[in-house]
């Protein structure tokens, strides 16, 4: 055996027995509380805006449901492809991509609608005169990309009000959205509504803010399971959107306690994305919270067909999402 | 084992290439059936092939495969031409190593993703931010072979090139190039495969409607794996045929490195000792052996 096998070996050996500590560690944490450890996809990086589910965690509702949730801050879509492998039970994910899911027999099924009102706008600095949809007619706007939330937002607001892509200078810029929109390189941009229009507004900017929710009602951020977990364990769905709900309704009814909250689940989080929260509230608020509507299914599956994102309507639109679970556990 | 070892040895490259691409079917076929995976886990090689025919048959395929081939070479050239004079430079001056080597260095532990978003901000042009994302990554390899290349010339050669009065010039052309060119061409492949991959980090990043890494992303978005497996494989084979381009000029350049299974440097040392014994040989015989 030479030199480089002799270390290599008890390196490797002690690597192996590193992991498998971890892994114990993992598992000891999970049995000796009691709880059952579940891994959330969340879509996103660590934000207020996931202020309900740190409120949940933290005032105990999902330790009452016999769950310890770890938050996994991953794509939306890996979230969507883990939940349809069945690989984790519940994932926050957008309502276009459960429908593109569907459409590719990913066994999925959205059962709690988050965010009521599809959070995108189209935005632009007053002077460009941007008031209505129609005075994008013959400018230019910056996306993100040809796909995504933001795309099938803006054509969503171009098709409610009866206007074609050619009628607009769409280009591709990327997520920088503000810095295009402030060096005039692009006359209006499309964003998060509850994001970058509060940071443009902060910064002093005089905006003007197209809400595509204003226009066309589309699915959006909610939570996402598959069948088999409903069919096999509707205590852990029932659980899950219990605690959700009674997180999401304490954040509603108390946002500055949400807020502190959130500073405990968000590194080096200070005071200065409080109107986030309070913006993103907006969209979240509902007589029934959590509650999802066929409507708004059946026009985001028909703009999806129309962008031509999907060939075909889906079969069985109706099996993919509920609201058994929000009615039977509304807080 | 030995026997299909020597029969497999006996066969042409291509039926030996058609036979381990048959092997690697039949097990990605046996891995779908035996793992029950559902096709957007991973679809099967008939899956693949169906959806490779529409995208081929609709001109998505070819359409996003030339405006990624439109962004590898650039990139691949300007990094190209960026590392080799700066590789000479940098093997030829002690003082320039020891000023920039460190930021080279230091430079390859920042990852191109993290700041290929920036790069949209600071040029103003998507395609050549995704074309500089390329060069970023093609640059190191090169660089480093460059180097090694041109400090691979025995000290024994610039002493013979001094004695027979050789310009700066011809020290370059005649000597340190052609020594260096096998390196010089083993980063060129590293490079040529390692385009493809930064080409592909810079269409994620800086989304065009255009591109294969385009096409990538709205296939993870609609959840067709198959498609994501079509642009994988055509990546594969864009990485393989620059691979290909480059070894073939490098059987072109290097046609006097291997003889009688010499390497090139041990020819050179060889004809050192032989032209140094020999003293009245003139420079031309000595270009016309390296």
């Amino acid at each position: 055996m030479n030199r480089f096998a002799r270390l290599l070996i008890p390196l490797l050996i002690i690597l192996l027995v590193l992991a498998g500590c971890n892994s114990t560690a993992v598992e000891q944490e999970a049995s000796s509380g009691g709880l059952t450890q579940l891994r959330l996809p969340m879509g996103y990086i660590p934000d207020p805006q996931y202020a309900p589910l740190y409120v949940a965690v933290d005032k105990g509702y999902f330790a009452e449901e016999g769950l310890a949730l770890e938050f996994d801050y991953s794509f939306e879509t890996d979230g969507m492809a883990l939940v349809g492998a069945n690989e984790v039970p519940f994932a926050l994910v957008g309502g276009d991509q459960v429908i593109l899911a569907r459409a590719q027999d990913l066994p999925v099924v959205y059962i709690l609608e988050w965010f009521q009102k599809y959070p995108i706008a189209i935005v632009s600095r007053q002077a460009a005169g941007i008031e209505t949809p129609q005075d994008l007619i013959g400018r230019s706007v910056g996306l993100p990309g040809f796909f995504g939330t933001s795309y099938v937002g803006y054509v969503g607001l171009l098709s409610a009000n009866n206007m074609t892509e050619d009628q607009v200078e769409a280009k591709d810029i990327g997520f920088t959205q503000i810095e295009n929109l402030l060096s005039d390189q692009v006359d209006a941009v499309v964003v998060f509504a509850n994001n970058e229009p509060i940071q443009l507004e902060n910064m002093g900017e005089a905006i003007n803010n197209l809400q595509v929710a204003d226009y066309i009602d589309l699915v959006h951020n909610g939570v996402v399971t598959n069948e088999e977990t409903i069919a096999n364990n509707p205590q852990l769905v029932e659980g899950f959107t219990r605690a959700f709900l009674r997180g999401l309704k304490d954040t509603i009814a108390n946002p500055d306690e949400a807020y502190e909250i959130s500073k405990k689940y968000v590194e080096g989080l200070d005071n200065s994305r409080r109107d986030v929260l309070d913006s993103s509230i907006e969209f979240w608020r509902a007589d029934t919270l959590g509650l999802t509507d066929g409507q708004s299914w059946k026009r985001t599956e028909d703009l999806l067909i129309e962008m031509g994102l999907l060939d075909h309507p889906v079969a069985d639109l109706e099996k993919a999402y509920t609201n058994d679970f929000v009615l039977k556990v509304q807080p | 084992m030995k026997n299909i070892k020597r029969f497999l040895d006996a066969q042409p490259t291509w039926l030996t290439v058609l036979a381990s691409l048959i092997v690697l079917l039949i097990a990605w076929q046996l891995l779908v059936i035996l793992g029950d995976y559902p096709a957007f886990i991973l679809p099967g090689p008939a899956d693949v092939w169906r959806q490779f025919q529409i995208v081929l048959a609709d001109g998505r395929l070819v359409r996003h495969s030339l405006i990624t081939i439109s962004e590898i070479i650039p990139g691949l050239l300007i990094g190209l031409f960026i590392a080799v004079p700066l590789g000479y430079m940098l093997a030829k001056s002690p003082l320039a190593e020891r000023l920039l080597s460190p930021y080279l260095i230091a430079s390859q532990a920042i990852p191109v993703i993290a700041i290929a978003p920036l790069l949209t901000i600071w040029i103003s042009s998507t395609y050549w931010s995704r074309v500089t994302v390329a060069v970023l990554v093609v640059f190191f390899p090169i660089l480093i072979n460059s180097i090694t290349g041109i400090r691979s010339v025995p000290p024994e050669m610039y002493e013979l090139m001094a004695s027979l009065h050789a310009t700066r010039g011809q020290v370059f052309s005649k000597m340190e190039l052609p020594a260096a060119m096998p390196m010089l061409l083993t980063g060129l492949k590293v490079g040529a495969t390692l385009a493809v991959i930064g080409t592909l980090v810079g269409e994620f990043v800086q989304p065009r409607s255009e591109g294969l890494g385009y096409l990538l992303v709205t296939a993870r978005y609609q959840f067709k794996t198959d498609l994501v497996f079509v642009v994988l494989i055509a990546l594969g084979a864009i990485a393989l045929s620059l691979y290909g381009l480059v070894s073939l000029l490098e059987r072109r350049l290097l046609r006097w490195q291997l003889r009688d299974g010499k390497s090139a440097s041990a020819l050179q040392r060889e004809k050192v000792v032989v032209i140094s014994q020999g003293s009245s040989e003139s420079i031309k015989y000595v270009e016309k052996e390296i």
